[in-house]
């Protein structure tokens, strides 16, 4: 029972660290621009989709389709924000929305054209046993995740509070009007914004599919969902509650499904995510980055 | 003294609604000018509008010899003048000294420090918060922080807009006394201001503004302190 506690925790923890990458990109979006983009996660199923076929089409290493994931979604992030975002600064907050919905779909079209089958094999991060500690397992994956998230936010709050891009970022961020009247050019930092995001969203999306070995076209809808959730439960617009809530969302996950079965699981993160909007603690509507 | 900024016939909408409707006015290098006028004038959207937030629909606003309707505020910014605007705008969740190099983004020179250790003599109270989030300082620090942070760009030209809007008494005297003493270091000011009788002992020359068209233009002396006190509060209707 405690093994499986402990195991469970472990296992989720490892999910919850792709999870909280998802939504620091994510909360950097929503940062930045104070509005939902839907086609997060779906740019970051385009860089993978990409990578898989690079991967049936040539001999690529594991780097090699890493590196392709994060440029694809970084490119079909920088997409999104020219269509959606770009033109509508000044407000219709709806709109870019909406307009975030109908590249998602555009996505889901372009890969099922090019790739028709429902399913594609990933080449795995790893092949081979996971490390056994006495009774508990730990695979090589979930390690990988785990220091992948560790490092990119430390790197990233590097960035933020070490460099000029951060200090411009988190200008924009706490007052965007001032921002523009000290001199940042605020559409340039919230392009690359969107770049960053969608890269470490690309990096995230590697990690997934990489573990799971498998990708299909929900990969979109998914990680958009998934993000969306921990940024939610961490509290808009909050880095270190992104990561906070991706981990939470990834154990509560693990334990959801061991003691009540797969069916349960995302029941009881919905279940989560409705009380917690519903008794909106302080720390959900605090609304700062830093 | 030569035009360091000049005006000629602005027009700036929101909609349909023009709310500057053909605006010209001056200021002059290392002066202090003034605009007055009751709400809704349109003295905020014209700052806006020299600062390069709102677009105008037509006019020319012609800086230092450059050209600036319609350029991004950054441009502005990068072409000398810099604008505090109402309300001051701080960055509320980031620290004082972080506000500071805000101001200084568009500078690639290593006085950056230096300059930020000489608004510290100036303003010591922002030195003792320096690492305090702007959004926990006073009205009044926040717009002595306001107004450092402009100075941060080493702007031609200081515009501000109402600085003294909210502040009690004591600390609308010292902004003032901040405005005389940026002046005497040859910083050349265009001031908004709704406290006409404070504005009109600093300032060199001075507008009245009406319904988007400058409705009067002399030095203080020209007009009786209270028939200007009485048309900035509220127009020159007759009464």
């Amino acid at each position: 029972m405690i093994f499986d506690l402990i195991q469970n925790t472990f296992d989720g923890l490892a999910m919850g660290a792709s999870y909280a990458l998802l939504a620091v990109g994510f909360t950097l979006i929503f940062g930045v621009l104070r509005r939902v983009n839907l086609s997060y996660g779906p740019s970051i199923m385009f860089g993978a989709y990409c990578a898989t076929w690079v991967h049936l089409n040539f001999q690529a290493g594991l780097l090699a389709l890493a590196l392709v994931t994060i440029a694809g979604a970084a490119l079909a992030g920088a997409y999104v924000e020219r269509l959606c975002f770009a033109p509508h600064t000044q407000g219709s907050a709806i709109a870019a929305m909406v307009a975030s919905f109908a590249l998602w779909m555009q996505f889901e079209e372009v890969v099922t054209l090019v790739m028709p089958k429902h399913l594609y094999d990933f080449p795995p991060m790893f092949e081979g046993e996971p490390l056994a500690f006495g009774p508990l397992g730990m695979r090589v994956e979930a390690l990988v995740m785990l220091a992948c998230a560790l490092a990119i936010c430390f790197a990233l709050h590097r960035l933020l509070y070490r460099s000029r891009f951060g200090l411009a970022v988190r200008a924009v961020i706490d007052a965007p009007v001032a921002a523009q009247l000290a001199g940042i050019n605020v559409p340039r930092i919230l392009g690359l914004v969107f770049l960053l995001a969608s890269s470490i969203g690309g990096l995230a999306g590697w990690l997934i599919v990489s573990t799971h070995t498998q990708i299909t076209p929900m990969l979109g809808m998914w990680s958009t969902l998934k993000g969306l959730l921990a940024m939610m439960i961490g509290g808009l617009g909050s880095l270190p509650g992104a990561v906070i809530g991706g981990l939470a969302l990834g154990i509560l996950e693990a334990h959801g499904q061991w003691f009540l079965g797969p069916q349960a699981r995302d029941l009881i993160v919905y279940l989560l995510l409705f009380v917690l909007l519903a008794w909106r603690p302080r720390w959900m509507t605090t609304q700062s980055a830093s | 003294m030569s035009a360091l900024l000049e005006i000629r016939d602005l027009v700036t909408a929101y909609g349909k609604i023009e709310a500057l409707k053909g605006v010209s006015l001056e200021v002059q290098q290392g002066s202090i000018t003034c605009l007055l006028g009751p709400n809704g004038a349109g003295k905020t959207t014209l700052m806006m509008t020299i600062a390069g937030i709102l677009r105008p629909r037509s006019g020319s606003i012609r800086f230092a010899g450059n050209q600036f309707a319609g350029h991004p505020p950054h441009a502005i910014v990068a072409g000398g003048a810099a604008l505090v605007p109402e309300n001051r705008l701080v960055f509320p969740n980031m620290t004082v000294l972080d506000n500071l190099q805000a101001g200084a983004y568009q500078r690639r020179d290593g006085e950056v420090d230096v300059d930020i250790e000489k608004l510290f003599q100036r303003f010591p109270r922002l030195k003792e918060r320096s690492n305090q989030n702007a959004g926990t300082l006073s009205g009044g620090e926040q717009q002595m922080l306001a107004v450092a942070r402009a100075l941060m760009s080493r702007p031609k030209l200081l515009l501000m807009d109402e600085p003294s809007l909210g502040l009690a008494p004591l600390v609308v005297e010292e902004i003032f006394r901040i405005i005389a003493q940026l002046h005497q270091d040859g910083v050349s000011i265009f001031l908004v201001e709704q406290n006409a009788h404070m504005a009109l002992k600093v300032a060199q020359h001075f507008y009245l503004m009406e319904q988007g068209r400058v409705s009067f233009s002399g030095t203080p002396g020209a007009l009786a302190e209270d028939e200007v006190i009485r048309r900035a509060y509220l127009g020159s209707a007759k009464v």
